[in-house]
C-alpha cells in the first residue's frame, strides 16, 4: 500500500518531534555538562596588585611593543589614557577610597578567558580562541564592527575605534608576535617590580598559591581571581582590596556564554528543534492554503472580480 | 454579535472584502515631501558617517556600545514590523479568517520595517564590507545570537517576507495590460505552489530571530537591570513583538481608514482586538511571574529611574490590553485605537530597556543620542512611511467594502479617463477597450 | 719632512708636574661624561683608563677657526680649576691653535705649515666656526685665502676632522635666517674623511676631550648617529634625563618667568623650553663641572642649542611637540564617564516624541465621526455600484444573498 506523499511528511514529523525534543534535553548528556577544555599551551599573566607600584611602564611598553602611537589625546603633552581604548591595550588605574582605608593599583587588560564571551557572540568568529595558547585574537577580515564583543565582555575590555572609516577592535593579544620570537609580552618584560608575570597558566596558578599560602592574610580572600571565575580565565589576579573594587566583577564559576546561551545553544543544537517546527507549519499551512484558496475562488464567482490570494 | 440595528446595518455595509488601492489622494502632497526631504537628510548624514566614522555621528561611546540604530531601529521598530509573523500566525496557523483582510496591510509594514532596519543594521554596523561572511555558512558563530539575527533577518527579508508581498505587485501586472497576464499568470501558479515551504519560512525565521534579538542581551549578564534580565527574555521579547505587531498592523489600518475616510469593519478590528488583549494578558502574566520568582520585584519600589520605566511599561501595556478588551466589547474604534498605541508604546518601551534603559555598563557612563543620529534614524523611518504611502496608494493593500472596489474603478474610468493604465480594471492592450469589469464579466 | 717622535702623553704629564691624583681626576670626568659609548671607558676603572691613556702618544691636534665666537676655545679653557684647563692642553699636543697661541702673522703661517708637515696623515683637526661658502666663501679668509679652501688643504692631510660646536657641525649662529654668507659646517664642504660633530653653543669641553682620547687610545672614532654626533654625548634628548621632569609628569608647570612655580624650580616646558626636541648630555653632566649650572638649573628654558632648527629658528617661547609620550604622575579611576547628554539632541527627540504623541491623540479623536462618515460614503458607493452593475448579475447577487 503505497502511502501518500502527505502521510509522510506526517510520520516524519511526529517522530521527528520526540527527537528533537530529547536532542534539545539531552544535550546537556551530549556535551558532558559543558565542561570549558583549558588549552594544552595556555599562557597567561600573573597580576599581583599587592607588588604593584604603579609606575606605568607597562603601559608605555604596551603600547610600543604593539606598534602603536601612545595616546596622548588628554593634553598633547602624555601617554595618559583614562581607560582601555582603541590606542590603549593596557592601563593602570587607581582604586582609592574616600575613607583612606587601603588603595591599590589595578591593571587592566584583556583576561584570556577560558570560555570567552567575546568569541561566543562574534557573528563571524572575528574574535577566536586559539586552541594551543589560548590567547584571544582579533581578525580585521572578519570583523563586522557590530561592537557585540564590546557589550558581551564581563570586563569591558575590548574597545572599538569610533574615528575613521576603517575602524579596528583593540585589546590585548599577548603580544603573539613577541611570543613567537621567544620574547615575553611587553608589559611583563619591563616591570620593575616583577607586579605582573608571564608564563603557562598552570605554572602561573602554582605561584599564585605558593603566594597564597606564604603570606596568610595578605591577599584577599586567600584566592587568585580567574583561577575558576567566569569558568576560568588566562590572566589571574591576586589581591589585597576586594576584586569587585578593582573592577573584577564576582562572576561565579560559570563563565558568561554557559550560564546565559545555554538554552539557546540546546535550541538551536544541530537545527534540529527548528526543522521540526518547520516540517509541521508546513502540513498545517498547506491544510489552511487549501481551504483559504477554496473560498477565494468561490468569492470570485460571486463577486466576478478576480481574487486577491 | 451586535444587537443594535444601526449597528447591524453598519456591520454589513463595512465588511472588509476586498483589498483596494487608496484613490482619489495624490501621492506627492506636502507630507510626503516633507517625508522625503528627511530621508534625503538621512542620507546626506549616512554618507557622512560613512567618511567619518561611527563616534563624531553619534553618542555611542565605549559603555554604550550600541546606539538607537540598532536598539531602535532594528529591535524595537521589526518588533512592530513582526506583522507578517503574529498576524499571519494568527491567519494561517490559527485559522482565524478575518484576519486574512489584514494580511497585505500586515506583510507590507513588515516588509518596509524590516527593510529599513535591515539598512540600518548595515549602517551600524562599523566594518560592513565584511558582511560578505553571511554567504559562507561554515563561518557563521552559530553559537552568537547576533549572528543567528543578522543572517536570519537577511534571509527573513529577503526571501519569505520579499515573495509574500509579490502577489499585489503581481496583481497589478495583471491589471496594467492584457499582453503581461500570461506570465503574470504563470509566475502566480509556480508561487502558489511554493506559499506552504515560504509562509512555514515566514513564520519559523521571525519566530527565531526575534528571541534571539532577546537573547542578545542575555549575555551581557549582571549589567542589565535584574527587573529585565532573565533566561525568559527570549520569549518575553517574541511576546512583545506579537502584541506590538498587532497593535502596529491594525492600528495603522484604522489610521488609513480614517485619513482616507474609509469604513472600518468592526468584525475584524474586533477579533484583532481580542487576540492582541490575550496576547497582552498573557505577556504580562509571564513577565510579572517571572519578576516575581526571581526575587527582583522588590527593585520595583526603589525610587530610581528603573522602577520608574518598568511601571512605565507595566501600566501602559496594562491600560492597553484593557481598552482593547472593552473596546472589542463596546464595538467602540476610539478606544481600541488609544489601546493599540499605549499596548504598541509600552511594548517599544520593553524591547527598548533592556539595551539602554536598563543598561548598567558602569555607573559613570550615560548615552543619548547625537543629532545626527536621531536625524538618520527618523529619515530611515520616514523611508518606510514614504514606502508604505506609495504603496498604498498604487497597489491593493488597504481592506474595504467591495463597493470600494467598484468605486474605484469607476473614479478611473469616469473621473479620470484619461489615466487608464493607472485602474484596477481590466483594459485590454494600451487604450483598448474592453469590455469593464463592473459588468461582471471577468 | 721630520716626523717628531712624541712622548707618551703619561711621560709628558710627569714632566709636566701634573700629579697622578689631578690625572685620575681627569679620567673619571671622561668616565662620568661617557658612561657608554666609548670603549675607553666601558667597564673601566679611573686608574684602568689612566692607564690605557698614559701609554698613548700625545695627539697633534691642529684647531682651525673659522665664523666663530671662540665660545667653544673658551668653554676648554674656562674650566672651574687652571689645572685642568692645563691638563687638557697637556694631554693633547695643541700646534696650532689661533687664540691660544704666542705667533701671529708670518709666524703663524709658517707653524700651520710645520704642524701639518710634522704630523701629516696624524693630526686630528678641529674646526671651530662655520665656512662661508657665498660669494667664493669671501666672508672669512685665513692669510688672505678663503676659509674652504683653507680647511680643504688642512683636512686632506687630517686623520680625523672634530667640528666643534654648533657652528662647526651645522652652520651655527652665523646661518641663522637669512644666511647672507651661505654659512654652513664643515661636513657640508668636507667628504672623505671621518668627521665628528660636537654640536652645542658652546658644547660640553670633555665631549671633544673624550672623542680625542678614544681615538688616540684605541685608533678609532666613538660610534657616530646619523648627523654624525657621538652618541655617548647626543642619543638623548634633554628631556629624558631632565631633573625637573617629575614635574613635567605631575603637570606642574612655571607659567610665567618669576612666578610661584617658576621660583618652586617646576617644569619650564610652557615657557619654550626646547628639551624635549635638543639631543644633548647637559641634562646629566650639566655644566663647566658645576652642579646645577646649566640653563634650565639655572630656571632659563633650554633654547635648543645643539640643534639645526630649533636654535635661531623656533622662536623662544614656542613649545615644541613631545615625540616620546610616556605616563603622567597621574592616575585614571576604576571607573571613567562616558558620554553626555546634548541639549540639542534632546530637544530634538523630545520634539518627535511629542509630534507622534500628540498626532496619535488627534487621530483617536476623530474616530467617531470618522465611523458615520465612513457609513454615509459606504452607503453612496453602494447605491453608485448598484447602478453600474448589469441586472443579470443583480439576480444572481440576490440568489446568493
Amino acid at each position: 500500500m503505497a502511502i501518500t506523499r502527505r502521510q509522510l511528511i506526517t510520520g516524519i514529523a511526529k517522530a521527528g518531534i520526540p527527537a528533537a525534543v530529547a536532542v534539545t534535553v539531552g544535550t546537556d548528556a551530549l556535551q558532558a555538562g559543558e565542561h570549558i577544555p583549558i588549552p594544552n599551551a595556555a599562557v597567561g599573566l600573573l597580576y599581583d596588585a599587592s607588588v604593584c607600584i604603579g609606575c606605568k611602564a607597562c603601559v608605555a611598553a604596551c603600547a610600543e611593543a604593539n606598534d602603536t602611537p601612545p595616546d596622548t589625546r588628554s593634553d598633547n603633552l602624555h601617554q595618559a589614557p583614562s581607560d582601555l581604548n582603541e590606542l590603549t591595550r593596557n592601563v593602570i588605574k587607581l582604586y582609592k577610597p574616600e575613607d583612606g582605608s587601603a588603595f591599590s593599583f589595578v591593571k587592566r587588560q584583556c583576561m584570556h578567558c577560558l570560555d570567552p564571551a567575546c568569541a561566543a557572540g562574534c557573528p563571524f568568529q572575528a574574535l577566536h580562541k586559539d586552541q594551543e595558547t589560548g590567547i584571544v585574537t582579533w581578525t580585521a577580515e572578519k570583523c563586522i564592527g557590530c561592537r557585540y564583543c564590546t557589550i558581551t565582555c564581563p570586563y569591558h575590555i575590548p574597545r572599538f575605534q569610533w574615528s575613521g572609516f576603517n575602524p579596528r577592535v583593540t585589546k590585548c593579544e599577548l603580544c603573539s608576535t613577541r611570543l613567537e620570537k621567544g620574547l615575553k609580552p611587553g608589559c611583563t618584560t619591563v616591570c620593575p617590580t616583577g607586579a605582573v608575570i608571564f608564563g603557562p597558566r598552570s605554572v602561573l596558578l602554582l605561584e599564585a598559591k605558593q603566594r597564597i599560602k606564604n603570606n596568610p592574610g595578605r591577599y584577599y580572600q586567600e584566592r587568585v581571581y580567574g583561577e575558576t571565575d567566569n569558568g576560568g580565565t588566562q590572566a589571574l589576579y591576586l589581591s589585597k582590596v576586594p576584586f569587585e573594587k578593582l573592577g573584577l566583577p564576582e562572576l561565579g564559576p560559570e563563565s558568561v556564554p554557559a550560564r546565559t546561551l545555554r538554552w539557546q545553544r540546546r535550541f538551536y543544537q544541530y537545527f534540529a528543534l527548528p526543522a521540526v517546527l518547520y516540517g509541521g507549519l508546513v502540513q498545517v499551512i498547506r491544510k489552511s492554503l487549501r481551504g483559504h484558496e477554496e473560498e477565494a475562488h468561490e468569492r470570485e464567482k460571486e463577486t466576478g472580480l478576480r481574487a486577491q490570494l | 454579535m451586535s444587537t443594535a440595528t444601526a449597528s447591524v446595518e453598519r456591520a454589513a455595509g463595512n465588511r472588509w472584502e476586498r483589498n483596494v488601492p487608496v484613490y482619489g489622494f495624490p501621492v506627492v502632497n506636502g507630507f510626503f515631501l516633507g517625508l522625503s526631504a528627511l530621508v534625503l537628510v538621512a542620507f546626506v548624514l549616512t554618507a557622512y558617517r560613512e567618511l567619518t566614522g561611527l563616534g563624531p555621528v553619534s553618542g555611542m561611546n565605549d559603555a554604550y556600545g550600541w546606539g538607537i540604530w540598532k536598539t531602535f531601529n532594528v529591535m524595537v521598530l521589526t518588533a512592530l514590523g513582526s506583522g507578517a509573523f503574529a498576524i499571519g500566525i494568527a491567519a494561517w496557523v490559527f485559522r482565524r479568517k478575518r484576519l486574512h483582510s489584514l494580511m497585505r496591510m500586515a506583510l507590507l509594514t513588515s516588509f518596509l520595517a524590516y527593510a529599513c532596519g535591515l539598512l540600518l543594521l548595515g549602517i551600524d554596523a562599523g566594518r560592513p564590507w565584511n558582511f560578505y561572511w553571511m554567504v559562507f555558512p561554515w563561518k557563521w558563530n552559530m553559537h552568537s545570537p547576533l549572528a543567528e539575527v543578522a543572517i536570519c533577518m537577511s534571509i527573513y527579508a529577503m526571501i519569505p517576507l520579499a515573495v509574500e508581498n509579490l502577489p499585489p505587485l503581481l496583481e497589478r501586472l495583471w491589471y496594467f495590460d492584457s499582453r503581461l497576464r500570461p506570465g503574470v499568470e504563470l509566475v502566480e501558479k509556480r508561487l502558489h505552489y511554493f506559499f506552504p515551504w515560504i509562509i512555514a519560512a515566514a513564520y519559523l525565521l521571525p519566530g527565531m530571530h526575534q528571541s534571539s534579538l532577546g537573547a542578545l542581551m542575555l549575555l551581557a549578564g549582571e549589567r542589565v537591570h535584574p527587573l529585565w534580565q532573565t533566561p525568559w527574555l527570549p520569549v518575553l521579547y517574541l511576546g512583545a513583538a506579537s502584541f506590538m505587531s498587532f497593535g502596529c498592523v491594525a492600528g495603522t489600518t484604522m489610521l488609513c481608514c480614517l485619513v482616507w475616510k474609509r469604513a472600518m469593519d468592526m468584525e475584524v478590528l474586533e477579533e484583532a482586538a481580542r487576540i492582541t488583549s490575550w496576547l497582552v494578558f498573557g505577556w504580562l502574566g509571564l513577565r510579572l511571574v517571572d519578576v516575581l520568582f526571581r526575587g527582583a520585584l522588590g527593585t520595583a519600589f526603589h525610587f530610581d529611574r528603573f522602577a520608574g520605566v518598568f511601571w512605565l511599561e507595566v501600566l501602559l501595556i496594562t491600560a492597553g490590553g484593557v481598552l482593547l478588551w472593552r473596546s472589542a466589547k463596546s464595538h467602540d474604534p476610539q478606544p481600541m485605537f488609544i489601546g493599540y498605541i499605549l499596548s504598541s508604546a509600552g511594548g517599544m518601551i520593553y524591547r527598548f530597556s533592556p539595551t539602554t534603559l536598563a543598561f548598567r555598563p558602569n555607573p559613570q557612563a550615560l548615552y543619548f543620542p547625537a543629532t545626527v543620529e536621531v536625524l538618520v534614524s527618523l529619515g530611515f523611518i520616514s523611508l518606510g512611511v514614504v514606502g508604505f504611502l506609495i504603496a498604498v496608494k498604487r497597489l491593493a493593500i488597504l481592506p474595504a467594502p467591495l463597493s470600494e472596489w467598484h468605486d474605484m474603478a469607476s473614479y478611473f474610468r469616469f473621473r479620470r479617463p484619461y489615466i487608464r493604465w493607472t485602474g484596477y480594471f481590466k483594459y485590454g492592450h494600451f487604450g483598448e477597450d474592453e469590455t469593464p469589469e463592473a459588468s461582471g464579466s471577468d | 719632512m721630520s716626523t717628531v717622535e712624541r712622548e707618551t702623553i703619561g711621560t709628558h704629564l710627569r714632566k709636566s708636574g701634573v700629579s697622578r691624583r689631578n690625572f685620575l681626576q681627569l679620567c673619571s670626568k671622561i668616565i662620568v661624561a661617557a658612561p657608554i659609548g666609548l670603549s675607553l671607558t666601558r667597564k673601566a676603572t679611573a686608574a684602568q683608563v689612566a692607564r690605557m691613556v698614559g701609554k698613548a702618544r700625545r695627539p697633534s691636534v691642529i684647531w682651525l677657526h673659522f665664523q666663530d665666537c671662540t665660545g667653544c676655545t673658551e668653554t676648554l679653557l674656562r674650566t672651574s680649576a687652571p689645572d685642568v684647563a692645563h691638563l687638557i692642553l697637556d694631554v693633547i699636543s695643541l700646534d696650532y691653535h689661533e687664540t691660544l697661541m704666542a705667533a701671529s702673522g708670518a709666524q703663524a703661517e709658517a707653524a700651520l705649515k710645520s704642524a701639518i708637515e710634522d704630523n701629516a696623515g696624524k693630526y686630528v683637526l678641529v674646526v671651530e666656526g662655520s665656512i662661508p661658502t657665498r660669494d667664493d666663501g669671501v666672508y672669512m679668509e685665513l692669510s688672505g685665502r678663503p676659509a674652504i679652501q683653507v680647511v680643504k688643504e688642512v683636512a686632506a692631510q687630517a686623520a680625523a676632522v672634530i667640528a666643534i660646536g654648533s657652528c662647526a657641525s651645522w652652520g651655527g649662529v652665523p646661518s641663522a635666517d637669512p644666511n647672507p654668507t651661505g654659512a654652513v659646517g664643515v661636513d657640508s664642504v668636507i667628504s672623505g674623511k671621518p668627521i665628528v660633530n660636537l654640536p652645542g653653543c658652546p658644547p660640553n669641553p670633555y665631549n671633544l676631550l673624550a672623542v680625542v682620547l678614544e681615538y688616540v687610545t684605541m685608533g678609532r672614532l666613538p660610534e657616530l648617529d646619523q648627523l654624525g654626533r657621538p652618541k655617548f654625548a647626543y642619543d638623548r634628548v634633554i628631556h629624558e634625563n631632565c631633573p625637573r621632569r617629575a614635574h613635567f609628569d605631575a603637570g606642574r608647570f612655571a607659567a610665567a618667568f618669576g612666578d610661584e612655580g617658576h621660583r618652586k624650580g617646576w617644569c619650564l616646558y610652557k615657557l619654550g623650553c626646547k628639551g624635549p626636541v635638543t639631543h644633548a648630555a647637559c641634562a646629566s653632566r650639566h655644566f663647566n663641572e658645576i652642579p646645577g649650572v646649566w640653563p634650565i638649573g639655572t630656571g632659563v628654558p633650554c633654547v635648543g642649542c645643539t640643534e639645526k632648527g630649533v636654535v635661531w629658528q623656533m622662536s623662544t617661547f614656542e613649545t615644541v611637540p613631545i615625540h616620546l609620550a610616556t605616563p603622567p604622575d597621574t592616575y585614571p579611576p576604576v571607573f571613567s564617564g562616558a558620554g553626555q547628554l546634548k541639549v540639542g539632541a534632546a530637544a530634538l527627540v523630545g520634539a518627535i516624541t511629542g509630534a507622534v504623541g500628540g498626532a496619535a491623540w488627534v487621530a483617536s479623536q476623530r474616530f467617531h465621526s470618522s465611523m458615520d462618515a465612513g457609513v454615509e460614503r459606504i452607503a453612496t458607493d453602494r447605491a453608485h455600484a448598484e447602478k453600474l452593475k448589469a441586472p443579470a448579475e443583480k439576480s444572481v447577487e440576490k440568489k446568493e444573498v
